[in-house]
């Protein structure tokens, strides 16, 4: 049974979204903000101008079950790796990297084989992403 | 429950301190966190409130940079709404504050607030205890952006700051009952721009007649000008407010228990409950006294 308001507290999905570099076009990174928001999930936008150090800083403080980072600069292949060996270090190997914006086709593979979960080009549906992040977090709770 | 994620805690593992208030905010383990964190005296906590868009995450963050320059660790907790509709939140506040990565003497987290209580995070005090005893010096509070009668973080907080800015109300606004009252201090933010002295004027003769004289000062975390002034102004109310864990956060624990034995007979099912919830729904007996009627089974009840 469930009564209007009193459901059992639930556990929103947490988030980090940020845009590392000194790429300045957060259009895209904000659509997707209010995309999940409306699904339900929290998200913590950390906005532009982030520093790889500040963006990991962030999903500990934060205990996010995910980062997403926007790159339409064409730096992800010296910045998404960087992320990637800080959240190592810093004991976050759990927390599911997502790479959105620019990244040309040929070096998707690598992203992925680095340890990012997803990469989202142009195009993607905002179900999609929602959709990825319900259903990899129950399958890794 | 949960003894190593305590024991983690308790050695400095930041990790399990951003844990442990994931677990508060879920409502999770509740009792046994409160339990297990003992109470730090020497921590300072100061609360910032007042209407969206007045400057509450800036000023924060301009904040950070002159206790950080008292070396005194400083742990920000800020609350944005979270939707009645979707459950979603979209939390911003820490966007506008200073990325220190390297300084383990900056630790800020976002809290996502239902509707309804008053303006902050559920828990928040819990949270407070938490980061105090993890060894922050300052707790930093942040509101969701008050209007005029949210008074919650009133129990929270040692000293709540109330920000205003220019532009805003005539004279009669500063004569209404609510926020005005509880505030230690009054700060009118962008005081670089026209009209915040006016503001600060007005404010000043009404809480003068009012007979509750606080300070109100004029700060502008644009340029920084009265930031020194301000915490000055705080830290001089902190000394004077002795920090004894406040009697509703009793009544907060007793009613989450009582939630949760709530919602586990509904989950589980329990038919003395169960029976009231019928009579209840059939007309035959009142809501008062079926509520005392599930309030004491409930109570009576075993976890």
């Amino acid at each position: 049974m469930v009564i209007n308001g009193m459901t059992a507290k639930s556990t929103p999905l947490r988030i980090v979204l940020a845009k590392v570099g000194l790429d300045g076009h957060d259009r895209g990174i904000k659509v997707v903000a209010r995309a999940l928001r409306d699904a339900g999930i929290h998200v913590i936008y950390a906005g532009l101008w982030q520093t790889p150090e500040a963006v990991v800083r962030t999903v500990a403080d934060e205990d996010a079950d995910f980062v997403g980072l926007s790159l339409l600069s064409g730096a992800h292949k010296t910045l998404v790796p960087r992320v990637l060996d800080l959240l190592r270090a810093a004991g976050l190997d759990k927390v599911g990297v997502l790479v959105g914006g620019i990244i040309p086709e040929s070096d998707i593979p690598e992203l992925l084989q680095m340890g990012v979960a997803k990469v989202f080009g142009p195009g993607t549906s905002l179900e999609d992403i929602v959709a990825f992040l319900r259903q990899r977090s129950e399958a890794e709770p | 429950m949960n003894a190593r994620l305590l024991e983690r805690f308790r050695h400095g593992d930041r990790l399990a301190l951003a844990r442990l208030l994931t677990l508060v905010a879920r409502e999770e383990d509740l009792g046994n966190i409160a339990d297990q964190i003992s109470n730090s005296k020497n921590c300072r906590v100061v609360a910032f409130t007042g209407s969206g868009g007045v400057g509450k995450s800036s000023l924060i963050g301009k904040l950070i940079e002159t206790i950080r320059g008292q070396n005194l660790k400083v742990a920000v907790l800020a609350c944005d709404p979270q939707s009645p509709l979707s459950g979603g939140a979209l939390l911003g506040d820490r966007f506008r504050m200073p990325q220190r990565p390297q300084d383990d003497g900056v630790f800020i987290r976002s809290l996502a607030a239902e509707s309804g209580q008053g303006a902050i995070a559920g828990n928040l005090g819990l949270m407070v205890r938490l980061c105090a005893g993890f060894g922050f010096d300052v707790v930093l509070i942040e509101t969701v952006g008050a209007g005029q009668g949210e008074s919650a973080v009133r129990d929270v907080a040692d000293v709540v700051v109330l920000l205003l800015q220019p532009e805003t109300g005539d004279d009669l606004q500063w004569e209404k009952a609510g926020i005005l009252e509880l505030a230690d201090i009054l700060a009118v933010n962008k005081a670089d721009l026209p009209g915040a002295d006016q503001v600060a004027a007005q404010v000043k003769t009404s809480m003068e007649l009012s007979g509750h004289a606080v300070p109100v000062l004029e700060v502008s975390a644009k340029t920084g000008k009265g930031l020194a002034d301000l915490w000055r102004a705080i830290q001089a109310i902190a000394g004077k407010h002795a920090t004894a864990a406040p009697a509703s956060e009793l009544l907060r624990l007793a009613q989450q228990e009582l939630k949760a034995r709530f919602h586990a007979v509904l989950a589980t099912g329990d038919a003395s409950v169960q029976k009231i919830i019928d009579q209840f729904q059939a007309g035959k007996l009142s809501a008062s006294a079926a509520s005392r009627a599930v309030l004491k089974q409930l109570s009576e009840r075993k976890r």
